[in-house]
């Protein structure tokens, strides 16, 4: 079963491209990407980068004009998703130069340094990174303490060290987000800016041990009086947070896409083992639990990609691409660990044995609920948007969804009278509003793409994911318990 | 009930959600490009403002403050209705 997105491209050229990519890929991942040799030796072979890059993958986001492919959002992520399918190291090795590690330059970069980094970017010569956690600065950027000073004339020094890297040890060329007092006119500005590896005073640290992903290079960053030229930074100087935003919303994209593929992979090697492992005299799908719990499988899934793609729609409308892109984040990574979890249980015993790999699986996803915005900031940061600016939602010709969403709204509008703008400090509200308008988008996204698709199987699993949702929201719109008797207990902890 | 001014709240306030000083902070700055404080960053402060002097301000209202001195107005219009 080939995931639609996975060959689902913005115009038909695209799509062609897309399709013999996903051919391509296959091929490669059938005769040389070995999941739990490259999880063992915690690296990809160089040969299976050798051969990604001989296919233009490393530039398929990169503009035509530079030796890149120009694909759309929609592409970038169909192909990301597709690698996901064989090796979630990969994918994101891949997915990280094509969203996080390009997106700034291209998007921001002055004509000069486009031409000077992004021809060798596209074809895979150097890899990118992104760098913006800090050891005190995870989820609160605002906290970064890395520092680029202006050194006339025409020079920045560059301060601090930037933790958990992703491509660290392979990457060339590094966004890295500091504050810039002063820089642009903006008084605590921060700015994005290239640095290379050959600049003087950059150096990376030793790779991190992780739980999972451990193909993909994690280390940190060290800048030490590093001296680059003013032309390094990134658009604005000074409007590095709102540049930073475009480029976090690629990225969130870009990972959802890795999500959908995983969880593909995942409910693929779990339908073959139910329907062959027997116990009590019938195969395990014969079983009425076993077939819920697949059913629920499939539907998260076509929500989750149903999801990437509506989110992919609204590239070119920045503020609405950066809430979208936090529902897809932090529903995909969600739906991937609940998808990779049911794969281990119904597994069984060899669920837990490596071999199988779906427990290599349930490891490389547990990271996407926190890397790119732990999920539960952003599910309050979400519901703050909802509740600050309501969106405006055209009903749909689906009555289950539009009575999920009117009841959504109906809640965020009490909230809102009862609370005023306090209730924006309120961050269990918040929390709520933005997971139930989470459950809602993914409503939405797909009871339309069923429309699109117009057949049974997409009808039948979008109505079945609305009801999911349905059931799901009704806890969250109940009344939540006062933070007293939380404290209370909290008190009462040993 | 309030006994601080308040600018003086406001700016430890925003003292408490940034690294700037208090000493630094003056009322025409802009509290995005100049205190370093998001969208939504910028919410929580009024929210806490509006707490901490016990106001209902609709959130509309506090979505068009864009500096120190326009949020301490506002709360000086919510006190002012308030007792008036």
């Amino acid at each position: 079963m080939t995931s639609a997105l996975a060959t689902l491209g913005r115009t038909a050229e695209e799509s062609e491209l897309l399709a013999s990519l996903a051919a391509g890929i296959e091929r490669l991942a059938r005769a040389e990407i070995r999941p739990l040799r490259i999880d063992r030796e915690r690296r990809i072979p160089t040969a299976v980068l050798s051969a990604l890059a001989e296919m233009g993958l490393f530039g398929l986001s990169i503009p035509e004009a530079y030796g890149g492919s120009g694909l759309s959002m929609q592409g970038v992520c169909a192909a990301v998703a597709t690698l996901a399918r064989f090796d979630r190291s990969v994918a994101t090795t891949v997915g990280l130069q094509l969203g996080l590690g390009t997106r700034g330059l291209v998007a921001f970069g002055a004509e000069e340094l486009k031409g000077a980094l992004l021809p060798e970017l596209a074809a895979g010569r150097a890899i990118a990174a992104f760098a913006a956690t800090e050891a005190g600065a995870g989820s609160d950027l605002s906290a970064i303490r890395t520092t680029a000073v202006e050194e006339p004339p025409g020079g920045l020094r560059v301060e601090g060290s930037k933790i958990y890297v992703t491509n660290g040890a392979l990457a060339s060329v590094f966004t890295v987000l500091a504050s810039t007092p002063g820089l642009g006119g903006a008084r605590r500005g921060h700015s994005l800016i290239v640095l290379r590896r050959s600049d003087p005073g950059v150096s990376t640290a030793g790779e991190e041990e992780k739980l999972g992903l451990r193909g993909s290079s994690t280390t940190g960053l060290q800048m030490d009086d590093a001296r680059v030229p003013l032309g390094r930074v990134l658009g604005t100087p000074g409007r590095g947070m709102d540049h930073a935003a475009h480029v976090l919303a690629w990225g969130r994209t870009a990972m959802s896409a890795g999500c959908v593929g995983a969880a593909r992979a995942a409910l693929e090697l779990t339908s073959a083992h139910v329907a062959t492992r027997r116990q009590f005299g019938r195969p395990l799908a014969a079983f009425e639990v076993v077939r819920a719990q697949l059913a629920d499988a499939a539907a998260i899934a076509f929500a989750m990609e149903a999801l990437v793609r509506a989110t992919c729609e609204l590239e070119g409308r920045p503020e609405e691409l950066a809430m979208r892109s936090i529902a897809a984040k932090v529903f995909c990574s969600e739906g991937d660990w609940e998808i990779c979890d049911l794969a281990v249980q119904l597994h069984g015993g060899a669920g837990f044995i490596e071999d199988t790999g779906v427990a290599l699986l349930l490891r490389d996803a547990r990271i996407t609920r926190i890397f790119e915005g732990a999920n539960d900031v952003l599910l309050a940061a979400h519901g703050g948007f909802a509740a600050a600016s309501p969106p405006v939602r055209a009903p749909l010709d689906a009555p289950a969804a539009d009575a999920l969403a009117a009841s959504i709204a109906a809640l965020r509008a009490h909230l809102r009278d009862r609370f005023g703008v306090r209730l924006m400090a309120q961050q269990r509200q918040l929390h709520r509003l933005g997971r139930l308008a989470v459950l809602s988008e993914a409503a939405d996204a797909a009871v339309r793409r069923a429309a699109a698709e117009d057949t049974a199987g997409a009808r039948a699993l979008a109505a079945h994911w609305v009801e999911m949702a349905r059931r799901r929201a009704a806890p969250l719109l109940e009344e939540i318990e006062p933070i007293e008797a939380i404290d209370a207990a909290l008190r009462s902890a040993p | 009930m309030t006994t601080l001014p308040i600018e003086e709240r406001i700016v430890h306030m925003i003292a408490q959600l940034t690294p700037v000083r208090p000493a630094e902070i003056q009322m025409q700055h802009r509290l995005r490009e100049d205190l370093g404080l998001d969208s939504v960053c910028s919410m929580e402060l009024l929210s806490m403002l509006a707490e901490q002097m016990d106001l209902d301000v609709p959130i509309e209202e506090a979505m068009g403050i864009t500096t120190v001195g326009e949020a301490v107005a506002m709360a000086r219009r919510h006190l002012a209705a308030r007792g008036a």
